[in-house]
């Protein structure tokens, strides 16, 4: 910062931090540099993946679902070829990091909603999800809560995130793994008429490619969900 | 606990240092609320992010669990011994927990790393 004046009260202007260093952010330092100097991975490559890390979120997945909307073509390509369509939004499946990380997926697959068949997609075993266009997932996606319960319960849990569904809407849970993985393309919803495809974008949410929401006008933020911990976790 | 990938965590197993860590409780939630901080997880989570991933995707011939055994590995560990953690600092517990159980580092060497960091982000 080159003229600073100081005819401004830090006071006011400057938003509050956490004063203190705590274990935890110790904690991840060393872990950290620990790894880099056993030789298991490089500064480099940490750097890169943390990039990767604070630059993905669910805007691409977003703007999937708004261009197949509008344009017939681009849904038809979406559903055929999803890791072409997927390129025209800016993510490469096969190099998602962008600097030549080989890539764990082999298959990504649109799961398109209709008036009858609602999907929502789901990681039993572990936490699998489309990182690359939906970002990282949400603390809830990955306890064994939802993962155990959304199988068995899918209308109960979706009730929970304040999604009720008729009973003539068929649900599907889609379990995702290591080698596949999966996004909901919704349906639009009414009074968008008109809209363009930034409009649109900011109404399909993180929740809505999911599947733990619809896309509504005027909504364009998630559900926020208390994470609750399985009541029995391990060895079931 | 079936791991795959070699090992298995034990997750009765006491580490002692990361169960000092955990008494500390300097958990974000309330770290956020003595300082007035809105921002919602902590700013270490992304590195985190990059060094699971970097765990992940490395080709070492140490015991490092492969991404399907450090989720289960957490999972067990961030439900039993740091059920009282919040995310993301179960998963950073339960990850060093599991890297010293599989003998990728030392309780002893991080104990002395943890003491060299800290002096060095106070000094």
């Amino acid at each position: 910062m080159a003229d600073h004046d100081h005819d401004h009260d830090h006071d006011r202007t400057v938003k509050p931090m956490v004063d203190e260093v705590t274990d935890f952010e110790v904690l991840e330092i060393a872990l950290r540099e620990l790894c880099i100097e056993k030789g298991i991975f490089t500064a480099e490559e940490h750097r890169r993946f943390t990039e990767f890390a604070e630059q993905i979120g669910p805007t691409p997945a977003a703007r999937l679902v708004a261009r197949s909307w509008l344009d017939p073509e681009f849904r038809a390509l979406a559903i055929a070829e999803p890791m072409t369509a997927s390129k025209e939004v800016g993510v490469d499946w096969l190099e998602p990091t962008g600097f030549g990380t080989p890539s764990d997926f082999t298959a990504f697959e649109i799961l398109v909603d209709t008036p009858t068949v609602h999907h929502v997609i789901v990681c039993a075993l572990c936490s699998c999800y489309p990182r690359p266009i939906l970002g990282n997932s949400p603390e809830w996606y990955r306890t064994p809560n939802y993962r155990r319960r959304l199988v068995r319960y899918p209308r109960q849990v979706l009730s929970e995130f304040g999604l009720y569904l008729g009973e003539d809407i068929e649900i599907r849970v889609q379990d995702s793994n290591q080698k596949h993985r999966f996004m909901v393309m919704p349906m639009r919803p009414e009074n968008t008429d008109g809209w363009t495809e930034d409009q649109l974008t900011e109404i399909v949410t993180r929740d809505c490619l999911i599947g733990v929401a619809l896309p509504r006008a005027g909504v364009t933020t998630n559900v926020v969900v208390a994470t609750r911990p399985a009541v029995h976790p391990v060895g079931e | 606990m079936a791991v795959e990938g070699g090992g298995s965590p034990m997750p009765d197993t006491d580490v002692a240092v990361l169960r000092e860590i955990v008494a500390q409780n300097q958990v974000w939630p309330r770290m956020a609320a003595k300082y007035g901080v809105d921002n919602p997880i902590p700013p270490w989570k992304t590195s985190l992010d990059g060094l699971c991933d970097a765990l992940d995707h490395c080709a070492s011939d140490a015991d490092v669990p492969d991404f399907r055994a450090r989720r289960e590995e957490e999972d067990a560990l961030s439900a039993t011994i740091y059920s009282s953690l919040p995310h993301p600092e179960s998963q950073l517990v339960s990850l060093a927990h599991s890297l010293i159980s599989r003998g990728v580092i030392t309780e002893s060497e991080l104990i002395q790393r943890l003491s060299t960091i800290r002096a060095r982000l106070e000094g």
